[in-house]
């Protein structure tokens, strides 16, 4: 650049070339930047990934330290050594010998974290701050402690090195919040207290924490967990209560964060947070006199162009909309058709910063760059929906085998049209939950659930979605970014083609058609023919049990019995040993009285299943043991063969033939697991109480094994006979048996209840259909052979 | 006098015909020129029971009379058929009964005090104390089942059998060891088929599966041409061995009997008619039962169609030596049953009716469905078979894949393990029958519950081995799609789209046979 040049422009006079070196005379960054050590934060983050690739490709003689969190057992070197395991790096990797070779040369790996930051090399010329939180709804006191203290610490190390090193710190362009309009490169206008708020942000989760543990809060809580799982029993209710406490707190922490943000004018703790870090950063550079730029990125998206056209790490902002407008689920969103989304290739945001780095601003006096796309090259969402929208529609997703997924048209009819439309849904949602919750066990229930289930899931992600983009898709301002157009013409032309940043030449259509939807789609393609070629749903498969080289005998098998194994009831068992050797009268009256007394079994059962086989084992009162026990040979054997589960019955010989040992648990009665007691190793049924005639009470001898006593018999079962429940089997059908599938390492749901179903989606359990023939059934009427 | 069988070629003139399928039928338009083959009307009946049973065993075959064979001290062990005949069973009093009772008799006389009743069930299911009465009795039943008297055979319980020795061919002869020890053993059969009886009855009846399986194996039922003709069958010659070297152990009386051809009660006379010769009786009948089956729901038809008993008249009663009693036997099986055809076709089209041997008072399975056809009604000639080599066979049956669980266990897991993996008789039996057949918990299942034995369903798929040999095409109309994928067969909707499915097989005008039955028939195909 000449001095001509230089003088052209009006900021120029506070440009400070970066060294007086003859180097430092070339016009070329890579000249300007040879032989400097530039401090990295998060470069495991999706910047500082690219950033750390285009230093380490184009910048050869410039070094790197990069300030890397242990995560669990990985030391920093084994992260940043994964890290250059990556496809982009490879090059580089490759030249340098191995990734070791380059840790030991240009690398230098500082371990630590934003709260503990360690003591900075004092030979540094640059640090860039890219680590934060970038999710935009954490935890307030998590936004607090990452993007203001967090950036604080980094600072307080820095101060001891002097006014040389020049602080780049990465920011968001939508600190600007709730702002219209143009907003300016440059400090933000605000008088917020900042060390009030970071006080009152901190002690946020003390005090919600402290609130949730409140005695009419718990009791609520509580009394809403017992109402959902007090079948199971009341520890399981209790962890559920404690569960539900946790996600209180957690989801409070977020509302708390945004209503205090949007109090002051801004969108979400996101931007709140990174608008007081800035704070923090232009305080520091008054009072320690340092160079600092402030960079202000928009809504950062795939690569243009480097390290390859539409190279992205993770989900970012927009995907997870994308994908879902493509899967057809996403019906309407509540922008404004004419408002700008601000998009910038990831490329042209680390080329800037790059481009800041050869630039050192005058010390204690902070430079700001906008790296945004709305000001000069806008973006309508319309725009943006109708490219994506005919991407998709040249490039439709496969959703299983139906073909071609329905694209939704959108009218853009505003916000408050779309949260009408999304609260309707959402009260018709919890009163069909209800009713699928509270209605019979069937097929059709349960696959009702299923699509009940689906319907949550999308609605969940409207609502978050929704409502956490609301605020931008709505957005009426537009960054300024002359001061980068300025940096970016300052640029050596061959430093324009390498290190281009100038959002004006992007071709919408093209970036979103061919680089950035094909990119962000190709996971989804790659999962759905994947699963395609499985032909399997989204539940794991039961796969074949296989005799394994381990000591096969300490593997346990434990199965349920009604609905598991067989598709019968209690009721129905009793009934079928009770009508023997009645008259047709009799029996009639039998059934009648029992017929009576059924809402009253069936509230048992809601409300606690040991009080309702209680009251179904009062009938048994006066019966002799042992003709119990010839019954059940003589009649109650074929009942109970013919409703067996052919399925279950496999399942439980492909067990035994593997070594492992089959355990029968139920609350059925002795008697009834008669016909079973050659497939299981061990039975543990209830037994009836008897007096010293052999005439059953109709009390039983000890409670009957339901809920949370299943688990408790099966760990201490366990323990007596060495069996390792870790890598053992449990096999039931009913919410009340959560507590025995949770004990064992591998849990199994056969044509489970509701609430069962739920659970067992939700932790990836298989799910089996283990149906007795209908044929069965059909030719055996209760009681007797017709012939 | 009744009408012989008749082989008739479809016109223009001729009505839909009655195809039996499953728990229904349907009335199918056969193309022009197609032969359709009807049974022989039903003979008329022996007049007097009592005294033709009086008959055959005062004046037996090469046999000393039956009270000269009894004395007192002896051990009479009376075996019969079971469930399995005859089909549908038949309106009470059973003919097994009148046989059994009139036996009992005449021991009662000759004070033998010794006597047991035995079920030759081999490895078929257990009969329930129901079907045990409806077959000896309510007299019979209430003598003997109450003290352990009247039981089934159990093929294995390792006590209760003795090996008798080895054929000439190796074979072992391992049978009931009640049966084999006693000094006389009385068999009452009833002759359905000209498969049944003669030295099949005691040495497959009363055997074990270490006995079973010499000649129930794919390899002996490939090459039996047919089943229904045991001077060609290799099946029956083995038993024919096995017969012969139990008797000379043992001294054995032979009951059989022949039934005729009614086994439709009214209101389904209809079904045993000539579509022509429907009266307007019968029309209204055929119409009221499609119309109520059509609407009925799976459970009643099931029972509409379980619940029929058949009033079989008797047609004949042999008693005394084997062998001698058998060819009597077939003589009047075939004068019941055989139909003269002329030259095979290109496709043979059969329908599966509700009932086989396997399924009374239960589901015929896919794989009962299977032996049905291709195992039964396929062999159901006597020269050779009524399709020619190459053909293509199509059945009409529902093929629903439902099992009863408290009689078919193993099939449930043939069908779900082994036909999943191969359809192919030879492999299916090197791979897998052993382990069937040995399995602990079928053979609990056999022995306590009402279970066929472990290596039935294998049994079933080797009887359709020479089908499935002979034939390149097999399509069922209105089979399940993926049921019959399963049997390794294909499904159609229609006759006429079976028929364009096997045209590759047999082109686009092939020559076709239908099989009118039940009731029963033979085709002597020339």
């Amino acid at each position: 650049m000449t001095d001509q040049q230089v003088a052209d422009r009006p900021d120029a006079s506070r440009l400070v070339a970066t060294d007086v070196s003859p180097a430092a005379q070339s016009t070329r960054l890579a000249d300007r930047l040879a032989g400097k050590r530039i401090l990295l934060t998060g470069v495991t983050g999706f910047v500082g990934e690219a950033l750390l690739h285009r230093i380490l490709t184009q910048l050869p003689t410039t070094d790197v330290v990069v300030l890397v969190r242990p995560k669990g057992s990985a030391r920093g070197n084994d992260r940043i050594a994964s890290l250059l395991g990556k496809p982009i790096f490879r090059e580089v990797v490759e030249a340098a010998g191995g990734a070791e070779a380059l840790i030991g040369s240009r690398i230098t790996v500082l371990e630590g974290d934003l709260s503990a930051v360690p003591d900075l090399p004092d030979d540094l010329d640059s640090v860039v701050h890219c680590a934060g939180d970038v999710s935009f709804d954490p935890p307030v006191d998590e936004a607090f402690a990452v993007n203001v203290v967090g950036t604080q610490h980094l600072l307080d190390r820095l101060a001891p090195l002097g006014p040389n090193v020049h602080y780049v710190h990465v920011s968001t362009a939508y600190v600007a919040g709730r702002r219209r309009g143009s907003i300016p490169e440059g400090s933000l206008d605000h008088d917020v207290d900042l060390d009030a708020e970071l006080g009152w942000g901190l002690a946020q989760r003390q005090i919600l924490e402290n609130r949730s543990r409140t005695a009419e809060h718990l009791t609520r809580l509580r009394a809403e967990a017992e109402r959902e799982h007090g079948r199971a029993g009341l520890l399981s209710a209790a962890s559920s209560t404690e569960q539900r406490r946790r996600a209180w707190v957690d989801d409070q922490l977020v509302k708390t964060g945004t209503e205090r943000a949007r109090s002051l004018g801004w969108t979400d703790a996101y931007t709140f947070t990174k608008a007081l870090g800035e704070r923090v950063v232009e305080r520091f550079a008054a009072a320690a006199g340092a160079p600092v730029t402030i960079v202000r990125p928009s809504i950062i998206e795939s690569a243009l162009a480097t390290p390859h056209p539409g190279w992205i790490e993770g989900f970012k902002m927009a995907e997870p909309l994308i994908l879902a407008f493509g899967r057809g689920e996403l019906p309407e969103f509540p922008a404004s058709a004419d408002s700008t989304v601000d998009i910038v290739p990831v490329d042209h945001v680390v080329a800037a910063i790059v481009a800041v780095l050869g630039e050192r601003p005058e010390p204690g006096h902070p430079r700001w760059f906008h790296v945004s796309s709305g000001g000069r090259n806008p973006l309508t969402f319309s725009r943006l929906y109708q490219v994506v929208r005919e991407y998709f529609s040249r490039h439709p997703f496969e959703v299983g085998d139906r073909g071609a997924a329905r694209l939704p048209e959108w009218r853009l009819p505003g916000a408050q049209q779309v949260e009408r439309l999304l609260a309707t849904s959402e009260r018709a949602h919890k009163v069909a939950d209800y009713l699928v919750t509270h209605s019979p066990r069937a097929d059709r229930t349960r696959e009702l659930a299923r699509k009940l289930e689906q319907q949550r899931r999308r609605l969940e992600f409207l609502r978050r979605y929704i409502d956490l983009y609301r605020e931008y898709a709505q957005a009426e301002l537009s960054f300024n970014d002359a001061n980068t157009l300025a940096l970016y013409r300052r640029l050596d032309p061959a430093d324009q083609a390498a290190f281009g940043f100038d959002t004006a030449v992007i071709d919408w259509e093209y970036y979103f058609a061919e680089i950035h939807c094909p990119a962000v789609t190709e996971p989804i393609r790659r999962m759905d023919r994947l699963r395609r070629a499985r032909r399997g749903s989204s539940t794991p498969a039961l796969r074949r049990v296989e005799a394994d080289s381990g000591d096969s005998s300490t593997i346990a098998a434990v199965f349920d019995m009604d609905g598991t194994l067989l598709s019968s009831n209690v009721i129905e068992t009793y009934l079928w040993m009770r009508l023997q050797g009645l008259s047709t009268a009799e029996r009639a009256a039998e059934i009648g009285r029992v017929a009576a007394r059924l809402p009253g079994f069936i509230h048992a059962e809601r409300r606690e299943r040991s009080a309702f086989l209680r009251s179904v084992y009062r009938q048994y009162d006066g019966a002799r043991l042992a003709d119990l026990d010839e019954l059940a040979d003589r009649v109650l054997a074929s009942h109970v063969l013919a409703r067996l589960s052919p399925a279950a019955v496999r399942r439980i010989r492909e067990h035994r033939a593997a070594g492992h040992v089959t355990v029968l648990l139920t609350g059925a009665i002795r008697p009834l697991t008669r016909p079973l007691r050659t497939l299981f190793d061990h039975i543990e049924a209830a037994e009836l109480a008897v007096d010293d005639r052999g005439v059953c009470t109709g009390f039983l001898a000890s409670p009957p094994l339901v809920g949370e006593s299943r688990s408790a018999w099966l760990r201490q079962w366990a323990t007596e006979n060495g069996v390792d429940l870790g890598r053992s089997f449990g096999y039931a059908d009913s919410h009340s048996d959560l507590p025995l599938l949770q004990t064992v390492g591998n849990p199994v749901a056969v044509r489970p209840d509701i609430t069962l179903y739920r659970r067992a989606k939700k932790s990836h359990w298989p799910i089996v259909d283990w149906s007795s023939s209908t044929a069965a059934t059909r030719t055996l009427a209760p009681a007797g052979d017709p012939r | 006098m009744s009408r012989p069988g008749f082989v008739l070629e479809v016109d223009d003139r001729t009505p839909p015909v009655i195809v039996h399928e499953g728990e229904g039928f349907r009335l199918e338009q056969f193309p022009l020129g197609t032969r359709v083959i009807y049974p022989p009307e039903a003979l008329p009946a022996v007049p007097d029971v009592g005294a033709a049973i009086m008959q055959a065993l005062l004046h037996p075959e090469d046999s000393e009379p039956l009270p000269a064979l009894l004395r007192p001290g002896m051990r009479l062990t009376i075996a019969f058929d079971d469930i399995s005949l005859p089909l549908p069973p038949m309106r009470k009093p059973d003919i097994r009964q009148r046989i059994i009772e009139a036996v009992l008799t005449m021991a009662a006389e000759a004070g033998v005090d010794d006597v047991e009743l035995i079920s030759a069930n081999a490895l078929h299911r257990r009969l329930t104390a129901a079907e045990l009465k409806s077959i000896v009795g309510e007299r019979v039943f209430r003598s003997f089942y109450p003290q352990g008297l009247l039981y089934n055979h159990d093929a294995e319980d390792p006590a209760a059998l003795t090996h008798v020795g080895l054929t000439d061919q190796g074979e072992d002869v391992e049978i009931n060891r009640r049966a084999a020890e006693s000094d006389l053993l009385v068999y009452v059969n009833i002759n359905l088929v000209a498969m049944d009886g003669g030295h099949k009855s005691v040495p497959v009846g009363l055997a074990s599966y270490k006995s079973l399986r010499h000649h129930h194996n794919s390899k002996t039922m490939v090459r039996s041409h047919s089943f229904m003709d045991h001077t060609k069958s290799h099946l029956h010659h083995s038993a024919w061995r096995m017969g012969r070297l139990l008797a000379d152990h043992l001294k054995i009386f032979t009951i059989e009997t022949t039934l005729n051809n009614n086994v439709f009660p009214s209101p389904y006379e209809f079904l045993l008619k000539r579509e022509w010769e429907w009266s307007v009786k019968d029309q209204a009948s055929m119409l009221a039962v499609r119309r109520g089956l059509a609407v009925a729901p799976d459970r009643l038809r099931h029972k509409v169609f379980h619940d029929l008993r058949a009033p079989y008249g008797l047609t004949g009663v042999h008693a005394g030596e084997t062998e001698a009693v058998h060819e009597k036997t077939i003589a009047n099986v075939h004068r019941q049953q055989l139909v003269e055809v002329q030259g095979q076709s290109d496709v043979l089209v059969m329908g599966v009716p509700y009932l086989g041997p396997y399924n009374v008072d239960s589901t015929m399975n896919p794989i009962l469905a299977t032996c049905m056809g291709l195992g039964y009604f396929f062999n159901s000639y006597r020269g050779q078979p009524l399709v020619r080599r190459g053909g293509a066979v199509i059945l009409y049956h529902p093929v629903k894949p439902e099992f009863n669980q408290l009689h078919h266990p193993s099939y449930v897991d043939f069908y779900e393990e082994v036909l999943a993996e191969s359809t192919d008789p030879a492999v299916i039996e090197a791979k897998y029958e052993q382990q069937y057949a040995t399995d602990p918990w079928y053979i609990h299942l056999y022995r306590t519950s009402h279970a066929y034995h472990g290596v039935h369903p294998f049994y079933m798929w080797y009887w359709a081995a020479h089908a499935m040999d002979h034939v390149q095409d097999v399509v069922w109309v209105g089979g399940d799609r993926q049921a019959v994928r399963r049997l390794g067969f294909r499904a159609a909707s229609t006759l006429a789209d079976a028929l364009e499915m096997v045209s590759g097989t047999v082109g686009g005008s092939p020559s076709i046979t239908y099989m009118h039955n039940p009731p029963h028939l033979i085709a002597d195909v020339r």
